[in-house]
Protein backbone atom coordinates (compact mmCIF):
# COMPACT_ATOMS: atom_id res chain seq x y z
CA UNK A 1 0.00 0.00 0.00
CA UNK A 2 1.22 3.50 -0.77
CA UNK A 3 2.08 5.04 2.60
CA UNK A 4 0.24 8.19 1.51
CA UNK A 5 -2.95 6.14 1.35
CA UNK A 6 -2.42 4.48 4.71
CA UNK A 7 -5.78 4.04 6.39
CA UNK A 8 -6.45 5.22 9.94
CA UNK A 9 -6.69 2.59 12.70
CA UNK A 10 -10.40 3.34 13.22
CA UNK A 11 -13.47 4.80 11.40
CA UNK A 12 -12.24 3.54 8.02
CA UNK A 13 -11.08 6.75 6.36
CA UNK A 14 -9.32 9.99 7.23
CA UNK A 15 -12.25 11.97 5.81
CA UNK A 16 -14.55 10.51 8.48
CA UNK A 17 -12.06 11.33 11.22
CA UNK A 18 -11.74 14.91 9.98
CA UNK A 19 -15.54 15.25 9.80
CA UNK A 20 -15.75 13.85 13.33
CA UNK A 21 -13.27 16.45 14.57
CA UNK A 22 -15.25 19.29 12.92
CA UNK A 23 -18.44 18.02 14.59
CA UNK A 24 -16.57 17.75 17.89
CA UNK A 25 -15.44 21.37 17.54
CA UNK A 26 -18.98 22.50 16.75
CA UNK A 27 -20.20 20.57 19.79
CA UNK A 28 -17.56 22.16 22.04
CA UNK A 29 -18.44 25.68 20.87
CA UNK A 30 -22.16 24.95 21.41
CA UNK A 31 -21.38 23.57 24.90
CA UNK A 32 -19.28 26.61 25.78
CA UNK A 33 -21.98 28.95 24.42
CA UNK A 34 -24.52 27.19 26.65
CA UNK A 35 -22.09 27.44 29.58
CA UNK A 36 -21.63 31.18 28.95
CA UNK A 37 -25.35 31.85 28.63
CA UNK A 38 -26.24 29.75 31.67
CA UNK A 39 -23.90 31.47 34.09
CA UNK A 40 -23.72 35.05 32.80
CA UNK A 41 -26.88 36.07 34.60
CA UNK B 1 7.65 25.37 49.92
CA UNK B 2 7.72 22.56 52.47
CA UNK B 3 9.93 19.41 52.35
CA UNK B 4 7.13 17.35 50.77
CA UNK B 5 6.79 19.95 47.99
CA UNK B 6 10.53 19.87 47.32
CA UNK B 7 10.42 16.07 47.17
CA UNK B 8 7.54 16.09 44.66
CA UNK B 9 9.24 18.78 42.54
CA UNK B 10 12.64 17.03 42.50
CA UNK B 11 11.14 13.60 41.79
CA UNK B 12 9.05 14.94 38.89
CA UNK B 13 11.93 16.80 37.25
CA UNK B 14 14.48 14.03 37.68
CA UNK B 15 12.02 11.28 36.75
CA UNK B 16 10.97 12.97 33.49
CA UNK B 17 14.56 13.67 32.40
CA UNK B 18 15.79 10.18 33.36
CA UNK B 19 12.92 8.52 31.50
CA UNK B 20 13.60 10.63 28.39
CA UNK B 21 17.32 9.87 28.36
CA UNK B 22 16.74 6.14 28.98
CA UNK B 23 14.31 5.94 26.03
CA UNK B 24 16.73 7.73 23.69
CA UNK B 25 19.83 5.54 24.02
CA UNK B 26 21.44 4.63 20.74
CA UNK B 27 21.19 7.90 18.79
CA UNK B 28 24.25 7.23 16.61
CA UNK B 29 23.23 8.91 13.34
CA UNK B 30 21.92 12.35 12.48
CA UNK B 31 18.63 10.77 11.47
CA UNK B 32 18.31 9.17 14.90
CA UNK B 33 19.48 12.29 16.71
CA UNK B 34 17.31 14.79 14.80
CA UNK B 35 14.33 12.63 13.75
CA UNK B 36 14.48 9.71 16.24
CA UNK B 37 14.98 7.43 13.23
CA UNK B 38 11.29 8.04 12.39
CA UNK B 39 10.14 5.56 15.02
CA UNK B 40 7.83 7.59 17.25
CA UNK B 41 4.31 6.35 18.07
CA UNK B 42 1.38 8.79 17.89
CA UNK B 43 0.80 9.10 21.65
CA UNK B 44 4.39 10.20 22.30
CA UNK B 45 4.18 12.79 19.50
CA UNK B 46 0.75 13.98 20.70
CA UNK B 47 1.83 14.72 24.25
CA UNK B 48 5.17 16.09 23.08
CA UNK B 49 3.41 18.52 20.72
CA UNK B 50 1.14 19.68 23.53
CA UNK B 51 4.03 20.01 25.98
CA UNK B 52 6.08 22.10 23.53
CA UNK B 53 3.10 24.38 23.03
CA UNK B 54 2.46 24.90 26.76
CA UNK B 55 5.13 27.20 28.17
CA UNK B 56 5.40 28.04 31.85
CA UNK B 57 4.32 31.61 31.40
CA UNK B 58 1.24 30.42 29.50
CA UNK B 59 0.46 28.17 32.43
CA UNK B 60 0.89 31.00 34.94
CA UNK B 61 -0.64 33.77 32.81
CA UNK B 62 -3.69 31.90 31.57
CA UNK B 63 -5.11 31.46 35.07
CA UNK B 64 -4.31 35.09 35.88
CA UNK B 65 -5.93 36.19 32.64
CA UNK B 66 -9.12 34.34 33.55
CA UNK B 67 -9.04 35.97 37.01
CA UNK B 68 -8.84 39.43 35.44
CA UNK B 69 -10.59 39.12 32.10
CA UNK B 70 -12.65 35.93 32.21
CA UNK B 71 -12.50 32.79 30.13
CA UNK B 72 -12.80 34.32 26.66
CA UNK B 73 -9.13 33.54 25.98
CA UNK B 74 -10.22 29.93 25.27
CA UNK B 75 -11.65 31.10 21.91
CA UNK B 76 -8.12 31.66 20.63
CA UNK B 77 -7.88 27.87 20.30
CA UNK B 78 -11.13 27.35 18.34
CA UNK B 79 -9.23 27.40 15.03
CA UNK B 80 -6.71 24.81 16.19
CA UNK B 81 -8.69 21.63 15.35
CA UNK B 82 -9.35 23.03 11.84
CA UNK B 83 -5.63 23.69 11.42
CA UNK B 84 -4.82 20.15 12.60
CA UNK B 85 -7.14 18.76 9.92
CA UNK B 86 -5.56 20.86 7.15
CA UNK B 87 -2.01 20.02 8.25
CA UNK B 88 -2.83 16.31 8.52
CA UNK B 89 -4.46 16.26 5.10
CA UNK B 90 -2.05 18.42 3.10
CA UNK B 91 1.24 19.06 4.91
CA UNK B 92 2.14 15.85 6.78
CA UNK B 93 2.10 13.63 3.64
CA UNK B 94 4.27 16.09 1.70
CA UNK B 95 6.89 16.45 4.43
CA UNK B 96 7.00 12.69 5.03
CA UNK B 97 7.23 11.85 1.33
CA UNK B 98 10.03 14.37 0.72
CA UNK B 99 12.20 12.88 3.50
CA UNK B 100 13.28 16.29 4.80
CA UNK B 101 14.82 17.01 8.21
CA UNK B 102 13.39 20.53 8.39
CA UNK B 103 10.39 22.37 6.98
CA UNK B 104 12.70 24.87 5.27
CA UNK B 105 14.64 22.14 3.46
CA UNK B 106 11.40 21.49 1.58
CA UNK B 107 11.45 25.09 0.30
CA UNK B 108 14.72 24.55 -1.55
CA UNK B 109 13.35 21.47 -3.28
CA UNK B 110 10.30 23.44 -4.32
CA UNK B 111 11.83 26.92 -4.88
CA UNK B 112 15.52 27.72 -4.37
CA UNK B 113 18.31 27.94 -1.80
CA UNK B 114 17.75 31.62 -0.95
CA UNK B 115 14.05 31.09 -0.11
CA UNK B 116 15.09 28.20 2.14
CA UNK B 117 17.81 30.32 3.74
CA UNK B 118 15.45 33.29 4.29
CA UNK B 119 12.81 31.08 5.92
CA UNK B 120 15.46 29.38 8.06
CA UNK B 121 16.93 32.70 9.16
CA UNK B 122 13.46 34.09 9.99
CA UNK B 123 12.91 31.02 12.16
CA UNK B 124 16.31 31.33 13.86
CA UNK B 125 15.77 35.03 14.55
CA UNK B 126 12.23 34.75 15.89
CA UNK B 127 12.78 31.56 17.92
CA UNK B 128 16.23 32.70 19.01
CA UNK B 129 14.71 35.86 20.48
CA UNK B 130 11.95 33.93 22.22
CA UNK B 131 13.95 31.06 23.72
CA UNK B 132 15.62 33.17 26.41
CA UNK B 133 12.30 34.73 27.34
CA UNK B 134 10.68 31.30 27.69
CA UNK B 135 13.36 30.46 30.25
CA UNK B 136 13.53 33.78 32.09
CA UNK B 137 9.86 34.69 32.48
CA UNK B 138 8.89 31.90 34.92
CA UNK B 139 12.16 32.38 36.81
CA UNK B 140 11.31 36.05 37.40
CA UNK B 141 7.82 35.25 38.72
CA UNK B 142 9.09 32.42 40.95
CA UNK B 143 11.80 34.71 42.29
CA UNK B 144 9.42 37.49 43.20
CA UNK B 145 6.91 35.23 44.94
CA UNK B 146 9.13 32.59 46.50
CA UNK B 147 12.34 34.52 46.98
CA UNK B 148 14.39 32.00 45.00
CA UNK B 149 17.46 33.59 43.35
CA UNK B 150 16.38 34.00 39.72
CA UNK B 151 19.85 33.09 38.40
CA UNK B 152 19.71 29.71 40.12
CA UNK B 153 16.15 29.01 38.93
CA UNK B 154 17.17 29.86 35.38
CA UNK B 155 20.33 27.79 35.59
CA UNK B 156 18.55 24.79 37.14
CA UNK B 157 15.84 24.67 34.47
CA UNK B 158 18.24 25.51 31.64
CA UNK B 159 21.03 23.09 32.53
CA UNK B 160 18.69 20.11 33.04
CA UNK B 161 16.87 20.81 29.76
CA UNK B 162 20.12 21.29 27.82
CA UNK B 163 21.64 18.14 29.35
CA UNK B 164 18.91 15.74 28.24
CA UNK B 165 18.51 17.48 24.86
CA UNK B 166 22.24 17.21 24.06
CA UNK B 167 22.37 13.67 25.37
CA UNK B 168 19.55 12.08 23.41
CA UNK B 169 18.43 14.55 20.76
CA UNK B 170 14.81 14.64 19.75
CA UNK B 171 14.02 11.19 21.14
CA UNK B 172 15.03 12.37 24.61
CA UNK B 173 13.08 15.60 24.11
CA UNK B 174 9.95 13.75 22.98
CA UNK B 175 9.93 11.10 25.73
CA UNK B 176 10.78 13.65 28.41
CA UNK B 177 7.95 15.86 27.15
CA UNK B 178 5.66 12.83 27.23
CA UNK B 179 6.21 12.55 30.99
CA UNK B 180 6.26 16.33 31.46
CA UNK B 181 2.83 16.59 29.82
CA UNK B 182 1.49 13.96 32.24
CA UNK B 183 2.94 16.01 35.13
CA UNK B 184 1.31 19.17 33.70
CA UNK B 185 -2.05 17.40 33.41
CA UNK B 186 -1.76 16.20 37.01
CA UNK B 187 -0.88 19.78 38.03
CA UNK B 188 -3.92 21.20 36.23
CA UNK B 189 -6.27 18.64 37.81
CA UNK B 190 -4.72 19.25 41.24
CA UNK B 191 -5.09 23.03 40.87
CA UNK B 192 -8.72 22.77 39.73
CA UNK B 193 -9.73 20.35 42.50
CA UNK B 194 -7.89 22.39 45.14
CA UNK B 195 -9.47 25.64 43.95
CA UNK B 196 -12.87 24.02 44.52
CA UNK B 197 -11.82 22.41 47.80
CA UNK B 198 -10.59 25.63 49.44
CA UNK B 199 -13.86 27.50 48.84
CA UNK B 200 -15.65 28.31 52.12
CA UNK B 201 -18.01 25.67 53.48
CA UNK B 202 -21.49 26.21 52.14
CA UNK B 203 -20.20 27.52 48.79
CA UNK B 204 -20.65 24.75 46.23
CA UNK B 205 -19.76 24.54 42.56
CA UNK B 206 -23.14 25.97 41.55
CA UNK B 207 -22.69 29.01 43.83
CA UNK B 208 -19.10 29.47 42.65
CA UNK B 209 -20.13 29.46 38.98
CA UNK B 210 -23.01 31.85 39.72
CA UNK B 211 -20.63 34.31 41.38
CA UNK B 212 -17.97 33.95 38.65
CA UNK B 213 -20.65 34.38 35.96
CA UNK B 214 -22.10 37.46 37.65
CA UNK B 215 -18.62 39.03 37.55
CA UNK B 216 -18.36 38.23 33.81
CA UNK B 217 -15.60 35.64 34.27
CA UNK B 218 -17.36 32.77 32.45
CA UNK B 219 -17.52 34.45 29.04
CA UNK B 220 -16.16 31.43 27.17
CA UNK B 221 -17.96 32.41 23.95
CA UNK B 222 -18.30 35.96 22.60
CA UNK B 223 -20.24 36.09 19.32
CA UNK B 224 -19.77 39.83 18.62
CA UNK B 225 -17.54 40.44 15.59
CA UNK B 226 -14.91 43.13 16.25
CA UNK B 227 -11.61 43.32 14.38
CA UNK B 228 -9.98 45.15 17.28
CA UNK B 229 -11.08 42.61 19.88
CA UNK B 230 -8.42 39.95 20.51
CA UNK B 231 -10.74 37.15 21.58
CA UNK B 232 -14.12 36.36 20.06
CA UNK B 233 -15.42 33.34 18.16
CA UNK B 234 -14.50 34.81 14.77
CA UNK B 235 -10.95 35.91 15.59
CA UNK B 236 -10.49 32.52 17.28
CA UNK B 237 -11.80 30.45 14.39
CA UNK B 238 -10.15 32.42 11.56
CA UNK B 239 -7.15 34.18 13.13
CA UNK B 240 -6.56 31.27 15.50
CA UNK B 241 -6.64 28.82 12.59
CA UNK B 242 -4.02 30.81 10.67
CA UNK B 243 -1.87 31.07 13.80
CA UNK B 244 -2.10 27.32 14.41
CA UNK B 245 -1.49 26.56 10.72
CA UNK B 246 1.66 28.69 10.81
CA UNK B 247 2.86 27.36 14.14
CA UNK B 248 2.25 23.67 13.48
CA UNK B 249 2.89 23.80 9.74
CA UNK B 250 6.00 26.00 9.48
CA UNK B 251 7.65 26.26 12.89
CA UNK B 252 10.42 23.69 13.10
CA UNK B 253 9.86 23.18 16.85
CA UNK B 254 6.51 21.59 15.95
CA UNK B 255 7.22 20.22 12.46
CA UNK B 256 10.15 18.24 13.85
CA UNK B 257 7.78 16.50 16.30
CA UNK B 258 5.60 14.96 13.64
CA UNK B 259 8.52 14.28 11.26
CA UNK B 260 9.63 11.70 13.85
CA UNK B 261 6.45 9.65 13.32
CA UNK B 262 6.92 6.03 12.24
CA UNK B 263 4.28 6.58 9.56
CA UNK B 264 2.04 9.26 8.12
CA UNK B 265 -0.91 7.78 10.02
CA UNK B 266 0.97 7.99 13.34
CA UNK B 267 1.95 11.63 12.67
CA UNK B 268 -1.63 12.50 11.73
CA UNK B 269 -3.04 10.86 14.86
CA UNK B 270 -0.55 12.77 17.01
CA UNK B 271 -1.69 16.08 15.54
CA UNK B 272 -5.40 15.24 15.62
CA UNK B 273 -5.18 14.23 19.28
CA UNK B 274 -3.88 17.74 19.93
CA UNK B 275 -6.96 19.06 18.09
CA UNK B 276 -9.18 17.06 20.44
CA UNK B 277 -7.43 17.72 23.76
CA UNK B 278 -6.14 21.28 23.54
CA UNK B 279 -9.40 23.23 23.90
CA UNK B 280 -10.72 21.28 26.94
CA UNK B 281 -7.27 21.59 28.56
CA UNK B 282 -7.28 25.38 28.12
CA UNK B 283 -10.89 25.51 29.31
CA UNK B 284 -10.04 23.80 32.59
CA UNK B 285 -6.95 25.97 33.15
CA UNK B 286 -9.13 29.06 32.64
CA UNK B 287 -11.86 27.62 34.87
CA UNK B 288 -9.23 27.24 37.59
CA UNK B 289 -8.50 30.97 37.25
CA UNK B 290 -12.22 31.76 37.53
CA UNK B 291 -12.48 29.63 40.68
CA UNK B 292 -9.45 31.39 42.15
CA UNK B 293 -11.39 34.62 41.55
CA UNK B 294 -14.36 33.16 43.49
CA UNK B 295 -12.05 32.09 46.32
CA UNK B 296 -10.84 35.69 46.60
CA UNK B 297 -14.42 36.94 46.72
CA UNK B 298 -14.68 35.30 50.15
CA UNK B 299 -11.05 35.63 51.30
CA UNK B 300 -9.49 39.07 50.91
CA UNK B 301 -6.62 39.11 48.40
CA UNK B 302 -3.80 41.68 48.42
CA UNK B 303 -4.60 44.97 46.73
CA UNK B 304 -1.80 44.25 44.25
CA UNK B 305 -0.50 40.68 43.71
CA UNK B 306 3.04 41.63 42.71
CA UNK B 307 4.95 42.00 46.02
CA UNK B 308 7.43 44.63 44.77
CA UNK B 309 4.61 46.77 43.37
CA UNK B 310 2.68 46.35 46.63
CA UNK B 311 5.70 47.57 48.60
CA UNK B 312 6.04 50.57 46.30
CA UNK B 313 2.34 51.32 46.69
CA UNK B 314 2.50 51.24 50.48
CA UNK B 315 5.04 54.05 50.45
CA UNK B 316 2.70 56.35 48.51
CA UNK B 317 0.80 59.17 50.28
CA UNK B 318 -2.60 58.09 48.88
CA UNK B 319 -2.21 54.48 50.04
CA UNK B 320 -4.16 54.70 53.34
CA UNK B 321 -7.22 56.16 51.60
CA UNK B 322 -6.99 53.59 48.82
CA UNK B 323 -6.65 50.76 51.35
CA UNK B 324 -9.74 51.92 53.26
CA UNK B 325 -11.78 52.09 50.04
CA UNK B 326 -10.55 48.62 49.04
CA UNK B 327 -11.46 47.09 52.42
CA UNK B 328 -14.94 48.62 52.24
CA UNK B 329 -15.50 47.49 48.63
CA UNK B 330 -14.27 43.97 49.43
CA UNK B 331 -16.58 43.69 52.47
CA UNK B 332 -19.59 44.86 50.44
CA UNK B 333 -18.75 42.38 47.68
CA UNK B 334 -18.30 39.50 50.12
CA UNK B 335 -21.58 40.21 51.88
CA UNK B 336 -23.44 40.50 48.58
CA UNK B 337 -21.93 37.17 47.48
CA UNK B 338 -22.95 35.47 50.74
CA UNK B 339 -26.52 36.74 50.25
CA UNK B 340 -26.36 35.77 46.56
CA UNK B 341 -27.58 39.29 45.78
CA UNK B 342 -26.12 39.42 42.26
CA UNK B 343 -27.04 43.03 41.52
CA UNK B 344 -25.32 44.28 44.68
CA UNK B 345 -22.41 41.92 43.96
CA UNK B 346 -21.89 43.35 40.47
CA UNK B 347 -21.98 46.89 41.82
CA UNK B 348 -19.44 46.04 44.54
CA UNK B 349 -17.29 44.23 41.95
CA UNK B 350 -17.11 47.44 39.92
CA UNK B 351 -15.96 49.28 43.06
CA UNK B 352 -13.25 46.66 43.69
CA UNK B 353 -12.12 46.90 40.04
CA UNK B 354 -11.97 50.70 40.20
CA UNK B 355 -9.89 50.72 43.40
CA UNK B 356 -7.55 48.04 42.05
CA UNK B 357 -7.12 49.94 38.80
CA UNK B 358 -6.10 53.07 40.71
CA UNK B 359 -3.76 51.00 42.91
CA UNK B 360 -2.04 49.46 39.87
CA UNK B 361 -1.55 52.90 38.32
CA UNK B 362 -0.24 54.38 41.56
CA UNK B 363 2.14 51.44 42.08
CA UNK B 364 3.35 51.90 38.50
CA UNK B 365 4.00 55.60 39.11
CA UNK B 366 5.89 54.78 42.31
CA UNK B 367 8.08 52.34 40.37
CA UNK B 368 8.64 54.77 37.52
CA UNK B 369 6.65 52.63 35.05
CA UNK B 370 3.26 52.71 33.45
CA UNK B 371 0.28 50.91 34.96
CA UNK B 372 1.36 47.62 36.60
CA UNK B 373 -0.05 44.38 35.23
CA UNK B 374 -0.06 41.82 38.04
CA UNK B 375 -2.04 39.02 36.35
CA UNK B 376 1.06 36.77 36.14
CA UNK B 377 1.27 36.76 39.94
CA UNK B 378 -2.34 35.89 40.80
CA UNK B 379 -2.19 32.12 40.40
CA UNK B 380 1.20 31.64 42.06
CA UNK B 381 0.11 33.84 44.97
CA UNK B 382 -2.89 31.53 45.40
CA UNK B 383 -0.68 28.42 45.14
CA UNK B 384 1.89 29.63 47.61
CA UNK B 385 -0.54 30.98 50.24
CA UNK B 386 -3.60 28.74 50.11
CA UNK B 387 -2.70 25.28 48.81
CA UNK B 388 -1.68 22.32 51.03
CA UNK B 389 1.80 20.76 51.08
CA UNK B 390 2.50 18.27 48.31
CA UNK B 391 0.03 19.87 45.92
CA UNK B 392 2.21 23.00 45.80
CA UNK B 393 5.16 20.81 44.77
CA UNK B 394 3.07 19.16 42.06
CA UNK B 395 1.91 22.51 40.64
CA UNK B 396 5.47 23.87 40.75
CA UNK B 397 6.62 20.69 38.98
CA UNK B 398 3.97 21.33 36.30
CA UNK B 399 5.26 24.90 35.82
CA UNK B 400 8.87 23.73 35.61
CA UNK B 401 7.85 20.94 33.23
CA UNK B 402 6.07 23.46 31.00
CA UNK B 403 9.15 25.71 30.93
CA UNK B 404 11.63 22.94 30.29
CA UNK B 405 9.57 21.22 27.59
CA UNK B 406 9.35 24.45 25.62
CA UNK B 407 13.06 25.24 26.04
CA UNK B 408 14.27 21.77 25.10
CA UNK B 409 12.05 21.69 22.01
CA UNK B 410 13.23 25.14 20.94
CA UNK B 411 16.97 24.53 21.36
CA UNK B 412 16.58 21.17 19.63
CA UNK B 413 14.82 22.77 16.64
CA UNK B 414 17.21 25.74 16.56
CA UNK B 415 20.16 23.33 16.46
CA UNK B 416 18.49 21.28 13.72
CA UNK B 417 17.85 24.28 11.47
CA UNK B 418 21.36 25.65 12.13
CA UNK B 419 22.90 22.31 11.21
CA UNK B 420 20.71 21.20 8.31
CA UNK B 421 19.72 24.50 6.68
CA UNK B 422 22.84 26.56 7.32
CA UNK B 423 25.90 24.46 8.21
CA UNK B 424 25.31 21.38 6.03
CA UNK B 425 23.85 23.44 3.18
CA UNK B 426 26.15 26.47 3.05
CA UNK B 427 29.26 25.79 5.16
CA UNK B 428 30.30 22.13 4.81
CA UNK B 429 28.35 20.20 2.23
CA UNK B 430 30.24 16.91 2.11
CA UNK B 431 31.24 15.26 5.36
CA UNK B 432 30.72 11.90 7.09
CA UNK B 433 27.48 11.47 9.04
CA UNK B 434 29.39 11.30 12.35
CA UNK B 435 30.68 14.83 11.66
CA UNK B 436 27.13 16.15 11.27
CA UNK B 437 26.05 14.25 14.40
CA UNK B 438 28.83 15.92 16.38
CA UNK B 439 27.93 19.28 14.82
CA UNK B 440 24.29 18.76 15.88
CA UNK B 441 25.34 18.09 19.48
CA UNK B 442 27.65 21.12 19.59
CA UNK B 443 24.97 23.36 18.06
CA UNK B 444 22.53 22.12 20.72
CA UNK B 445 25.11 23.07 23.38
CA UNK B 446 25.53 26.46 21.69
CA UNK B 447 21.79 27.23 21.58
CA UNK B 448 21.36 25.94 25.13
CA UNK B 449 24.13 28.22 26.41
CA UNK B 450 22.68 31.08 24.34
CA UNK B 451 19.22 30.48 25.88
CA UNK B 452 20.60 30.50 29.43
CA UNK B 453 22.74 33.62 28.91
CA UNK B 454 19.87 35.46 27.16
CA UNK B 455 17.51 34.43 29.96
CA UNK B 456 19.88 35.78 32.61
CA UNK B 457 20.13 39.05 30.69
CA UNK B 458 16.40 39.20 29.81
CA UNK B 459 15.50 39.38 33.50
CA UNK B 460 16.54 43.03 33.43
CA UNK B 461 14.55 43.90 30.33
CA UNK B 462 11.12 44.21 31.99
CA UNK B 463 8.40 45.05 29.49
CA UNK B 464 10.71 44.29 26.55
CA UNK B 465 10.06 40.62 27.26
CA UNK B 466 6.47 40.93 26.06
CA UNK B 467 7.58 42.94 23.02
CA UNK B 468 10.06 40.23 22.05
CA UNK B 469 7.37 37.56 22.37
CA UNK B 470 5.11 39.54 20.07
CA UNK B 471 7.91 40.29 17.62
CA UNK B 472 8.57 36.57 17.33
CA UNK B 473 4.98 35.96 16.30
CA UNK B 474 5.06 38.67 13.63
CA UNK B 475 6.83 36.25 11.28
CA UNK B 476 4.38 33.36 11.32
CA UNK B 477 1.99 34.61 8.61
CA UNK B 478 4.81 35.12 6.12
CA UNK B 479 6.23 31.66 6.74
CA UNK B 480 2.79 30.12 6.31
CA UNK B 481 2.26 32.06 3.08
CA UNK B 482 5.42 30.75 1.44
CA UNK B 483 4.48 27.17 2.34
CA UNK B 484 0.99 27.69 0.88
CA UNK B 485 2.70 28.86 -2.33
CA UNK B 486 4.97 25.82 -2.25
CA UNK B 487 2.15 23.32 -1.75
CA UNK B 488 -0.72 24.71 -3.80
CA UNK B 489 0.65 27.02 -6.52
CA UNK B 490 2.94 25.02 -8.81
CA UNK B 491 3.37 27.94 -11.25
CA UNK B 492 5.05 30.10 -8.60
CA UNK B 493 8.85 29.81 -8.78
CA UNK B 494 11.71 30.78 -6.47
CA UNK B 495 12.10 34.46 -7.38
CA UNK B 496 8.42 35.21 -6.89
CA UNK B 497 8.32 33.30 -3.60
CA UNK B 498 11.36 35.15 -2.26
CA UNK B 499 10.03 38.59 -3.20
CA UNK B 500 6.57 37.82 -1.82
CA UNK B 501 8.09 36.81 1.54
CA UNK B 502 9.83 40.19 1.78
CA UNK B 503 6.62 41.99 0.80
CA UNK B 504 4.53 39.95 3.24
CA UNK B 505 6.86 40.74 6.12
CA UNK B 506 6.81 44.45 5.23
CA UNK B 507 2.98 44.39 5.14
CA UNK B 508 2.72 42.67 8.53
CA UNK B 509 5.08 45.18 10.15
CA UNK B 510 3.19 48.10 8.56
CA UNK B 511 -0.21 46.84 9.80
CA UNK B 512 1.21 46.09 13.25
CA UNK B 513 2.83 49.53 13.50
CA UNK B 514 0.10 51.73 12.03
CA UNK B 515 -3.17 50.06 13.09
CA UNK B 516 -4.71 48.71 16.27
CA UNK B 517 -5.78 45.48 14.61
CA UNK B 518 -6.09 42.49 16.97
CA UNK B 519 -2.92 40.44 16.97
CA UNK B 520 -4.43 37.17 15.71
CA UNK B 521 -5.38 38.75 12.38
CA UNK B 522 -1.72 39.53 11.52
CA UNK B 523 -1.10 35.87 10.75
CA UNK B 524 -3.92 35.83 8.21
CA UNK B 525 -2.76 39.12 6.65
CA UNK B 526 0.87 37.99 6.31
CA UNK B 527 -0.18 34.72 4.72
CA UNK B 528 -2.65 36.31 2.27
CA UNK B 529 -0.19 39.05 1.18
CA UNK B 530 2.49 36.44 0.46
CA UNK B 531 0.10 34.20 -1.47
CA UNK B 532 -1.49 36.98 -3.56
CA UNK B 533 1.81 38.75 -4.27
CA UNK B 534 3.54 35.45 -5.06
CA UNK B 535 0.86 34.58 -7.60
CA UNK B 536 0.94 38.15 -9.01
CA UNK B 537 4.75 38.15 -9.36
CA UNK B 538 4.66 34.79 -11.11
CA UNK B 539 2.06 36.11 -13.57
CA UNK B 540 4.02 39.32 -14.20
CA UNK B 541 7.35 37.56 -14.67
CA UNK B 542 6.63 34.02 -15.77
CA UNK B 543 9.69 31.83 -15.37
CA UNK B 544 10.12 28.88 -17.69
CA UNK B 545 9.58 25.53 -15.99
CA UNK B 546 12.75 23.54 -15.44
CA UNK B 547 13.18 19.91 -14.58
CA UNK B 548 13.38 19.38 -10.83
Amino acid sequence: MNPLDERPPFWGSWGRIYAGLVLYLAGLIALFAWFTRSWNR
Amino acid sequence: MRPLDWAVLAASLAGAAAYGVSRSRGSRTTSQYLLAGKTMPWYAMALSIMATQASAITFISTTGQSYADGMRFVQMYFGLPLAMILISAFIVPRFHASGVFTAYEYLERRFDARTRALAGIIFLLSRGLAVGVALSAPAVVLTVLLGWPSQWTTLAMGVIAVAYTVSGGIAAVTWTEFVQMLVMTAGIVAALVTALWVLPSGVGLNDALTIAGAAGKLNAVVWRFDLNDQYNVWSGLIGGMFLALAYFGCDQSQVQRYLTGRSIAQSRLGLLFNGVAKIPMQFFILLTGALVFVFYVYSQPPLVFQPQAMQALESQPGYAQLRAEYDAAFTSRRQAALRMDLEAFRSAQQDVDRVRSRALSLAGEAMGQGRINDTNYVFLWFVVHHIPAGVVGLIMAAIFAAAMSTISAEINSLATVSMVDIYRRFVRREAPDRHYLAASRWLTVFWGAYAIVTALYAQNLGSLVEAVNRLGSLFYGTLLGVFVLAFFFPRVRGGAAFLSMLLGEAAVFAVWHFTGLAFLWLNAIGCLVVVFSGVAFSLLRPTPRTAA
